[in-house]
């Protein structure tokens, strides 16, 4: 390689090294100054929602592709069970046929998604997020006081939620074969099973 | 970990400064019998809006609060209020 070669790649290489660290000095003067606005009540800008939004997307399929979905999520057992978790556990954010929106509801920012709408999630995906919560998002780690079982009651539910009148949602809450501190007492009184990832 | 941190950093500041360099987008979360046209109720709607999947009544309720923005900059607020209440009919199709 010529000397005029190899004095051209050092220039590159050296003006590739400049530009990054020029970006992450400013990149740190801006986080240090605050610039960015992390309040609830200011929606992100469009690119950084999809950045997150896509992070969460990717994140969330990659890791629940190992989850084995049981083959009897359409137990009317399992749905009942899972609509009194639901009514519980998860309507208060993410609302309920029939049900007006909640204070917190409409302060949480990214919004809960409204469930009786559908949702592009697979079995496997509701899952793995009700497990596990999503960071930053207000969704907790269910996984962390309840049982695998209870957790696929609730994604039972879920795959019949948007189908579901006001009245016909109450009816299932109301058919539900436990409550949900009845639920915990039980499964309190065993170990806890934690097959699903 | 000198790895690790040197990701985080990396990470942390490409997506600050996506961020720094784009400009604020408009505004929004609302309810029906208390909407009104300003700054938070038009940010309220916009972050209801985020949340929509894609699609035509995505696409209708951000082009009616953009409408709504430029009539508030405007101080057409009756024009402004009409515009959102049409995004809040698309965001609950």
């Amino acid at each position: 390689m010529s000397a005029s070669k190899i004095t051209r790649y050092w220039l590159i290489a050296a003006s590739v090294g400049a530009a990054l660290l020029a970006v992450i000095g400013a990149a740190s003067l801006a986080i240090y100054a605050g610039t960015y606005n992390f309040a609830a009540d200011i929606p992100h800008t469009g690119p950084v929602y999809w950045l997150l939004e896509t992070a969460r997307e990717r994140s969330i399929a990659v890791r629940a592709a190992d989850v084995v979905v049981p083959d009897d999520l359409g137990d009317p057992k399992r749905i009942a069970s899972g609509a009194g978790q639901y009514a519980e556990m998860c309507s208060f954010c993410h609302l309920a046929p029939g049900m007006k929106r909640t204070e917190i509801s409409r302060g949480l920012y990214p919004r809960a998604p409204e469930l009786r709408r559908g949702s592009d999630l697979t079995p496997a995906e509701e899952f793995w997020v009700v497990k596990h919560g999503v960071k930053m998002t207000g969704m907790p780690a269910w996984g962390v006081t309840h049982n695998d079982e209870i957790l696929w009651d609730v994604v039972a539910f879920l795959r019949k939620l948007p189908e579901l009148t006001p009245d016909e949602y109450q009816a299932l809450v109301k058919s539900a074969p436990k409550t949900h501190d009845e639920m915990m007492q039980e499964m309190e009184s065993r170990p806890m099973d934690h097959e699903g990832h | 970990m000198r790895k690790s941190v040197f990701a985080s950093v990396v990470s942390g500041t490409v997506a600050l400064a996506t961020c720094a360099s784009v400009p604020l987008t408009s505004a929004v979360a609302h309810e029906e019998h208390q909407m009104e046209c300003n700054e938070t109720a038009i940010n309220a709607m916009n972050a209801d809006i985020q949340s929509m999947g894609d699609g035509e009544a995505k696409t209708t309720a951000l082009k009616e609060m953009a409408m709504a923005e430029d009539m508030m900059a405007k101080k057409d607020m009756e024009a402004c209020m009409a515009h959102m209440h049409n995004a809040m009919e698309a965001l609950e199709k």
